[in-house]
């Protein structure tokens, strides 16, 4: 893998036909996928979907399989010290020196990036790490206080691109709000941010764009504004003549949920009208109420569709 | 301002306590060997075999040549091969080696380092040095100690040589390097550290075994060349007061190799828990 040029106005990230194998296993297969510059970008996918085996490959930890990466125009392995200076990088599941004091860690980080750490004294006082919790040793922190000590040593050195792997685990409600509010500001900044996650709403706050990715490949790229217009409509139907279960015939392709003569669907917008008006017809309802979908559940119609087809919409 | 080579410190001051414990170790045995060596005569210590000491006993004094263990030097040179000197060398390497690569990628550390602008090379330089400087300290503390015992005691002073002192001191050290190669090489390459603490072990013991066994049974002699312990031969220096060169290029040598072995092996892995 030869060494690359680094352009100034390229797409972010670039992903184009990324696969990592583990001996004969897929840690992720084909994937495309390419992030603008200044997007702030999810990556979602429940636990062993590959998101963490594609955002090491991303920080050049992992070496590809097959396919091509492009970060801020750069490889992330041949190009790696071009690269690093302009990256923030927080893992998933972050290690730290457990003897270490979070002022050292942070120093020793610091001086492995070799930028000037500006924001470090900021970032520490907005995420409620005052002087003496630097000072203690690692391992008395917290879960929680070791992720803000791994948001600040991702921050501190400013970067143009940041890759954060479940950056809100263990963070409290109000320092999860303070997060939210670098995020946007990284965002304002015209910084770059992919941000992998399995909790929705977390994507849903501060994502223009998503990635859903499953068992080692994309099912879906989407705008979240589309995401929200396309969301399903949960009907709930009550059935009087308490036989409980049955087949629906063609609403079967809603997933039916049956609690006993209750039946729950998630029914595509475009579809609601036509299709409750077929269940109402067929079907012996005492009660029927409709309502919009959560974004986790119009995440869950998307899994459940076919995952051999990728949809790419902005 | 930056601290310069933050992996060769981190290395260290991880460390710190087990190398203290360890250099206080080897200064109290080294200790012990001068005040054994000064309080009986070699000569009188052996009496008791009657018809001399056999050859064999000369791996146990660090000479493939004609220093016996019953005498200053032999005695001498038996404490810089003794178990419990070569336990403290390979409990140093051991960890230290298995710090350079393996335990950050066990405990998951590596992601927080490696994505930094750090080159796999300097990584690996840096940790590498940590083992060097953790061996040299070592055998300075066990060096400064008989230099003490030999300068202070003038029946020891006539048999040895300071000299000597010296070169089984750097002799020591082209024997760490060599085992420090190799460890280097098995910490490239593995996911956890217990390979690495293993394989020092290994070279280490398996190569005093191979040597003893070479210098008692004739039909195994060929294994001697095989054994580090053929090359390192403080016995001989502390006697000779001279450093044998090629013995200890054939250390360094074995030493730089796996060092660069150990080079395209990290380069070419995946660095990830």
């Amino acid at each position: 893998m030869g060494g690359t040029g680094g352009d100034g106005d390229g797409p972010a990230i670039e992903l184009a036909a990324l696969s990592k194998y583990y001996g004969r296993k897929a840690g992720i297969e084909h994937l495309d996928l390419t992030v603008q510059r200044g997007e702030v970008f999810g990556f979602l996918g429940p636990n062993g979907a590959g998101k963490t085996t594609t955002i090491r490959c991303l920080v050049g930890l992992l070496r590809p399989s097959a396919g091509r990466i492009r970060l801020l125009g750069l490889d992330p392995v041949a190009d790696h010290r071009r690269l690093a200076p302009r990256l923030g990088y927080l893992p998933g599941e972050l290690r730290l020196y457990p003897e270490l004091t979070g002022a050292q860690t942070l120093r020793l980080l610091g001086d492995l990036q070799g930028a000037p750490t500006r924001r470090r004294g900021e970032l520490c006082e907005r995420l409620g790490l005052t002087a003496a919790d630097l000072a203690r040793p690692v391992r008395e922190y917290s879960r929680g206080m070791k992720q803000k000590l791994g948001l600040v040593q991702a921050l501190q050195h400013d970067p143009e691109l940041v890759v954060l792997d479940e950056p809100t685990e263990g963070l409290d409600p109000l320092v999860q709000e303070v997060f939210f509010h670098l995020l946007d500001e990284a965002s304002r900044a015209g910084r770059t941010v992919l941000l992998s996650s399995h909790v929705l709403p977390e994507v849903q706050r501060s994502c223009g764009r998503v990635a859903l990715v499953r068992a080692g490949r994309l099912v879906s790229v989407r705008a979240v504004s589309a995401l929200r217009e396309e969301r399903a409509r949960r009907v709930r139907l009550v059935l009087a003549d308490g036989l409980g279960a049955r087949d629906l015939g063609r609403a079967q392709r809603w997933s039916p949920q049956w609690h006993g003569n209750e039946v729950r669907l998630l029914v595509p917008p475009d579809e609601l009208v036509a299709g409750v008006g077929e269940l109402l017809a067929g079907l012996p309802v005492a009660d029927l109420s409709v309502e919009e979908a959560g974004l986790d559940e119009a995440f869950l119609d998307l899994y459940r569709q076919d995952a051999g087809a990728v949809e790419v919409r902005s | 301002m930056r601290a310069r080579f933050p992996l060769f410190r981190l290395a260290l001051h991880r460390r710190r306590r087990m190398l203290a414990f360890l250099a206080a170790g080897m200064v109290l045995f080294e200790v012990l060997m001068v005040a054994v060596v000064r309080a009986v005569p070699p000569e009188q210590l052996f009496s008791g075999a009657g018809h001399g000491v056999p050859d064999t006993f000369r791996a146990f004094s660090g000479s493939t040549g004609d220093v016996s263990i019953a005498s200053y030097a032999g005695l001498l040179g038996a404490g810089l091969v003794h178990p419990f000197w070569i336990a403290m060398q390979l409990t140093a390497i051991g960890s230290l080696a298995a710090a350079a690569v393996a335990a950050d990628v066990e405990a998951g550390t590596v992601e927080l380092l490696m994505v930094r602008p750090v080159s796999r090379t300097r990584l690996l330089a840096e940790r590498a040095g940590a083992v060097v400087a953790a061996s040299f300290l070592l055998n300075a503390a066990a060096t400064l100690t008989l230099t003490a015992g030999v300068a202070l005691s003038p029946a020891l002073h006539r048999a040895v040589p300071l000299d000597g002192v010296l070169a089984a001191g750097l002799q020591g050290c082209a024997f760490t390097l060599c085992l420090t190669g190799p460890a280097l090489a098995v910490s490239a390459a593995a996911r956890r550290r217990a390979p690495v603490v293993g394989a020092t072990i290994a070279l280490g013991a398996v190569g005093f075994a191979a040597n003893f066994v070479a210098m008692a049974w004739h039909p195994a002699a060929p294994l001697r060349y095989l054994s580090p312990f053929h090359y390192y031969t403080p016995g001989d220096a502390l006697a000779h007061g001279t450093l044998g060169w090629g013995q200890s290029a054939v250390l360094a040598a074995v030493g730089v190799a796996g060092v660069c072995a150990a080079l395209p092996l990290l380069r070419r892995r995946d660095l990830a828990p």
